[in-house]
């Protein structure tokens, strides 16, 4: 089971050497393309590692059939809440919402607990395990308690996002796709989040961290770390995502009313 | 190329095509004021008219106008996916190529099948499909028969754009019977869908997103179903193939035969693939009364049991009790002497479950003319009552088709997803489809469909009987019940008791509001033979044989073990024919090597009364015979001859039987549940009090029934994969 | 009936029968004669030829039998190609064109009877 999961590190540790040497490549590539044409790399997409980049199960350990996995009452109500939104014979509709209720409750989705989601939602496992896999957001290895994504799309990179991973990485001593030993932090660089009016940005559990510096994550790690969660946002004193030097537009109070009419009337 | 209109209009019935141009226009005016009359509608096909239902889709509508449309994922029996896009056509004025197999056709639509737009397409669908798919066919076992290959011969462009790496997905190990290389797998998703909609298990599915999506069942599992294999043959590529049959034959090699599985009572229509005098492989034949295009994983996969544990050569047991190989002339005369030694009265004969028809009347004949009538099947039928002597007390009425019609369904101590699987599809479809009801009286068994369970105490019948069950209420509302008791509840003591009360329940439901041309009353067999034996007037159950041992027993392939050495006297001697040495072989006195069903060419008679007959695909092996040939021969040595040489002539004498025998593929309806009933009111017995439990209850139990099944190492495989697991099973993969 | 029996006779008489060697009985009888003579003559070659481990007597008495086996023919036409044939034979005989095994063929009687009645069918195979 290991020796097969090794390729997939290998290829994540190429895919980002490979980013590093794009420029330099695409200045060679005419040259490159007429001699490497029979070049057969192995293709992947998504470099998915930390979150269970395979689509398969696998029995370990701590992800098996027989991990613990029952949902608590007050999830229970919650449970019930969410099934009553639905119509009768139309349960299957539910398994999003009870797969995301699992996946808070345990921090990740082990197999037995979609197993239970497809228990509660009378429905065959396999289909629960369709969408699980489907969804990058649905945690089928396990993370850590806090689930750093950060993002190094375009926009966050030419905003310098390689820097925020860079300290990420040093802070806590783990490279991408990796858990710290006292599984607290897990490390995933991901494609664009939406945010890159905010760029950089790093996504930690539900609470998005905006326009960061090498210094501000290294604070919200701190924070977290002592158990606090720091209140997400921007960092630049920005309030949302209003233009970073002032307004450009819109900047004067409105006009009261008779604004630009003829003083006659 | 540029095809005239006048070309494609030369195919046209004669009514349209009359004239030239004009009268066609006045063809299509004509048609049109017809669709206008009924829900139909005109679309044009390459400019030629048909004329279609609201909701066809367009690839029926060009499938009917006679242009076949490329599909990968589209498959006429399950639901639309439309995730190939193989089927992609231009249709005039709109903007956009249509997936054919999901759009319905809209009024006056002009679908162009060969427009440049749409092999441009194709040509371009199949490059994608293609970028990721291996290129091996010559190691593949679905060359030959591939849609891939085929459609990429013939719509496919000769060379990729394509420079990147090729996708690679690792196998699955979902069994002993279905080998994967899911790397060929093109994700039609077609397996899925049959495994949930007409298998009923959901173990299939797709995992993953995008170029990394891939079919599986996630986590290590078998596809546990009887219906499994048929998943080989929808798959459109590589991916899913046989494991027995796995790099042995080529399909242009082998030579097909059309024939009919015996290993269950339904007489699954099949095509047997030889080489060289070896069964290589059994294929389902299309027959929509009985088995669509399905087969089950007994039918597809015991063929190895054909070749081993045969009895290849005649046998006679010497003085210390071995059994020692002799000549047919040897073994012949023998058996003559034996006859003609003993009193007619003395002789008695068991047949077994695979026996066909024209060996069943060349026995009867036999032992009639040695004045014996001591003929019996294995399978008990209660005889109190009305018995077998009224045909539809054994027969399954309402037919398999007739499934479809039911609206409640009652099972009684069977359980038809292993005692039949092709019929418990039907109802599947039925309750899928027709919002059928179904109750079950007996073992509570999974059956892949849900329903209401009544108990499993033989008592709730008589109950339903005398109305004070609430079922009786809901029987009596529905518009076409059906009531199924399974052969195996009626091996009982009680069997009679519940004849009787079915009986009942049947006339019951027929002075209701169900129409007089219904059917309710039904059995389900579970063994081949057991109809033809009926209807040529055998004996059910072998008690009398057990109270009154014969001095010569004769088994025709007897092999349930329904009688035993010890049962009978001391010096009786047994004689047996049949084709392998299973349970009966070994207690007898002479052997008599017989043919099994993929090596002669027989009649039999499936649970709903239809004749259809077995062809010669192989010769059987070594000295064995036809088994009425060697009945024939020793009825000649005898001094009783048969007076019939040619299996024609065989069939003659059936017919004078019983002519419903030889009329192939037609079922002679029966209809005397009336007077069934009076006779039942005779019946004085009671119903036993034990649960009517069905023998084959869990997959497990379905793999091995019969001497072929037994004989059968790939079943025997299935066996310990669904006790022990699938990698318990597990052979090196040569690819 | 008569009218088709009379243009049966009449189709009969104007179809000309194109003859291979022989016009009459007469000549074929004579071409068989010659082809019989030059057997006759040749039998002592051959068995000296090829080392036979058979009498110049057996082999002529052989080519007589083979040639009675025939003789209940009429049609000179038959006639003349069986004679055409008993030609070739003769002439891969003297020129050696066969071998000791093809000449000592017509010694042996290779095939048997089929069988008639079931019992022998039986025994005989699967499907005689």
């Amino acid at each position: 089971c290991e020796n097969r999961c090794c390729p997939v590190h290998l290829l994540t540790d190429r895919d980002q050497t490979s980013r590093a040497k794009m420029f330099l490549s695409a200045a060679v590539r005419s040259a490159v393309s007429q001699t490497a044409r029979q070049v057969r790399s192995l293709h992947r997409s998504a470099a998915r590692a930390g979150a269970g980049g395979i689509f398969v199960h696998r029995d370990t350990p701590d992800n098996n059939p027989d991990t613990p996995f029952e949902f608590t009452a007050e999830n229970k109500k919650r449970l019930e809440a969410i099934l009553s939104m639905y119509p009768v014979g139309h349960k299957q509709s539910a398994t999003i919402p009870v797969l995301d209720l699992a996946q808070r409750q345990h921090g990740w989705l082990p197999i037995s607990a979609m197993n239970k989601v497809a228990e509660v939602l009378e429905i065959s496992p396999m289909r629960v395990y369709e969408v699980a896999t489907f969804y990058t957001m649905f945690q089928r290895q396990p993370v850590g308690k806090y689930f750093i994504q950060v993002c190094t799309t375009t926009p966050c990179m030419l905003c310098n996002s390689d820097s925020i991973l860079e300290a990420i990485q040093n802070k806590l001593g783990i490279k991408v796709g990796e858990t710290t030993p006292d599984k607290m932090f897990t490390l995933i660089e991901v494609e664009c989040l939406g945010a890159c009016v905010n760029a950089p940005m790093v996504q930690i559990n539900d609470n998005y961290y905006e326009d960061l510096t090498p210094k501000d994550i290294d604070n919200i790690i701190d924070e977290l770390k002592a158990g606090r969660v720091p209140p997400p946002g921007p960092r630049s004193g920005r309030f949302s995502c209003e233009p970073a030097g002032g307004l450009t537009s819109l900047s004067e109070p409105p006009k009261g009313p008779g604004f630009g009419v003829r003083s006659d009337l | 190329m540029l095809r005239l209109p006048v070309v494609s209009r030369s195919f046209l019935p004669a009514a349209i095509t009359k004239g030239g141009a004009a009268a066609t226009n006045n063809a299509r005016t004509a048609a049109t004021a017809t669709a206008a009359a009924s829900n139909l509608l005109e679309v044009f096909v390459d400019g030629k008219p048909v004329i279609v239902e609201a909701g066809t889709t367009v690839l029926q509508a060009c499938e009917k106008a006679g242009m076949q449309i490329p599909r990968f994922c589209y498959h006429e029996r399950l639901s639309v996916a439309g995730n190939c896009r193989m089927c992609l056509v231009e249709i005039e004025k709109v903007p956009k190529p249509v997936a054919a197999c999901a759009m319905p056709v809209m009024k006056g639509w002009n679908i162009l099948t060969n427009s440049e737009k749409t092999r441009k397409a194709r040509e371009g669908v199949m490059e994608f499909l293609l970028a990721n798919h291996p290129l091996d066919c010559p190691i593949c076992d679905q060359g030959g028969e591939c849609d891939l290959q085929d459609q990429s011969m013939q719509f496919g462009s000769d060379r990729s754009r394509f420079t990147e790496g090729k996708r690679a997905v690792e196998d699955k190990n979902i069994g002993p019977l279905i080998k994967t290389i899911m790397t060929r797998c093109i994700q039609c998703t077609r397996c899925v869908r049959f495994a949930s909609e007409i298998a009923g298990v959901e173990d299939l599915g797709t995992t993953g997103r995008g170029n990394d999506l891939q079919i599986g069942t996630y986590v290590e599992k078998m596809f546990m179903s009887e219906l499994s294999g048929n998943i080989i043959d929808i798959c459109p590529v590589g991916a899913l193939t046989s494991k027995p049959y796995a790099f042995t034959a080529r399909p242009w090699e082998t030579r097909k035969t059309e024939s009919i599985d015996v290993l269950d009572a339904v007489g699954s229509n099949i095509v047997v693939s030889t080489r060289g005098g070896e069964v290589m492989r059994i294929l389902p034949r299309l027959n929509e009364d009985i088995n669509e295009e399905w087969i089950s994983d007994k039918t597809r996969f015991a063929y190895d049991g054909l070749k081993r544990q045969r009895l290849t050569q005649p046998m006679v047991k010497n003085e210390s009790g071995q059994l020692i190989p002799t000549t047919w002339e040897d073994v012949l005369t023998r058996v003559a002497g034996v006859l003609q030694g003993v009193k007619g009265n003395d002789v008695a004969a068991v047949v077994g479950g695979l026996v066909d028809a024209e060996a069943l009347i060349s026995l009867k004949d036999m032992l009639n003319r040695l004045n014996s009538d001591n003929l019996y099947t294995e399978e008990v039928f209660p005889m109190e009552g009305a018995g077998s002597d009224l045909r539809s007390n054994y027969l399954l009425n309402t037919g398999i088709v007739g499934i479809e019609e039911a609206d409640m369904l009652l099972l009684v101590g069977t359980n038809p997803r292993y005692e039949a699987p092709l019929f418990n599809a039907r109802i599947r479809k039925s309750w899928l489809h027709n919002e059928l009801q179904v109750a079950l009286v007996g073992k509570e068994v999974d059956l892949s469909y849900t329903y209401d369970y009544l108990g499993e105490s033989p008592r709730i019948l008589q109950e339903i009987a005398s109305g004070t069950h609430p079922f009786s209420q809901v029987l009596a509302k529905a518009k076409h019940p059906v009531v199924v008791v399974g052969s195996s509840c009626l091996q009982r003591q009680d069997g009679a008791a519940i004849m009787a009360a079915l009986s009942t329940i049947t006339q019951n439901v027929l002075s209701g509001g169900v129409e007089k041309t219904w059917k309710v009353f039904n059995v389900l067999h579970r063994v081949a033979s057991q109809v033809a034996a009926l209807d040529l007037g055998y004996k059910p159950g072998v008690e009398a044989i057990r109270k009154n041992p014969p001095k010569v027993l004769f088994l025709l392939g007897a092999d349930a073990g329904c009688i035993t050495r010890q049962e009978l006297t001391k010096d009786s001697i047994i004689i047996y024919q049949g084709h392998h040495g299973d349970v009966g072989a070994p207690m007898a006195d002479i052997i008599l090597p017989g043919a099994a069903y993929t090596e002669k060419c027989s009649t039999y008679v499936n649970t709903e009364g239809r004749a259809q007959q077995t062809r010669v695909a192989v010769t059987p092996p070594g000295m064995a015979r036809e088994d009425w040939k060697i009945i024939r021969a020793i009825s000649e040595l005898a001094g009783v001859a048969l007076p019939y040489d040619t299996v024609e002539e065989v069939r003659d004498r059936l017919y004078e039987v019983s002519p419903n025998l030889v009329q192939y593929d037609n079922v002679e309806e029966a209809n005397y549940f009336k007077q069934a009933n009076e006779l039942y009111k005779a019946v004085n017995q009671a119903v036993l009090t034990e649960p009517l439990v069905p023998p084959q209850l869990t997959v497990k139990d379905f793999y091995m029934t019969d001497p072929i099944s037994r004989a059968s190492q790939t079943m025997a495989k299935c066996v310990k994969a669904v006790t022990e697991g699938a990698q318990a099973v597990d052979e090196p993969a040569i690819c | 009936m008569a009218s088709t029996a009379a243009t049966r006779a009449a189709a009969a008489a104007s179809k000309v029968v194109k003859p291979i060697f022989s016009r009459d009985l007469d000549e074929a009888k004579r071409r068989v004669r010659q082809l019989y003579r030059a057997w006759y003559r040749e039998i002592p070659n051959t068995v000296a030829m090829f080392q036979l481990d058979i009498t110049t007597r057996q082999g002529r008495d052989k080519v007589r039998e083979l040639f009675d086996k025939n003789k209940h023919i009429t049609d000179p036409r038959v006639i003349d190609m069986l004679v055409i044939k008993g030609k070739l034979e003769l002439e891969e005989t003297i020129h050696v064109w066969k071998q000791k095994t093809h000449v000592m063929r017509y010694f042996y009687e290779t095939e048997e009877p089929r069988p008639t009645d079931f019992l022998s069918k039986f025994y005989r195979g699967h499907d005689p």
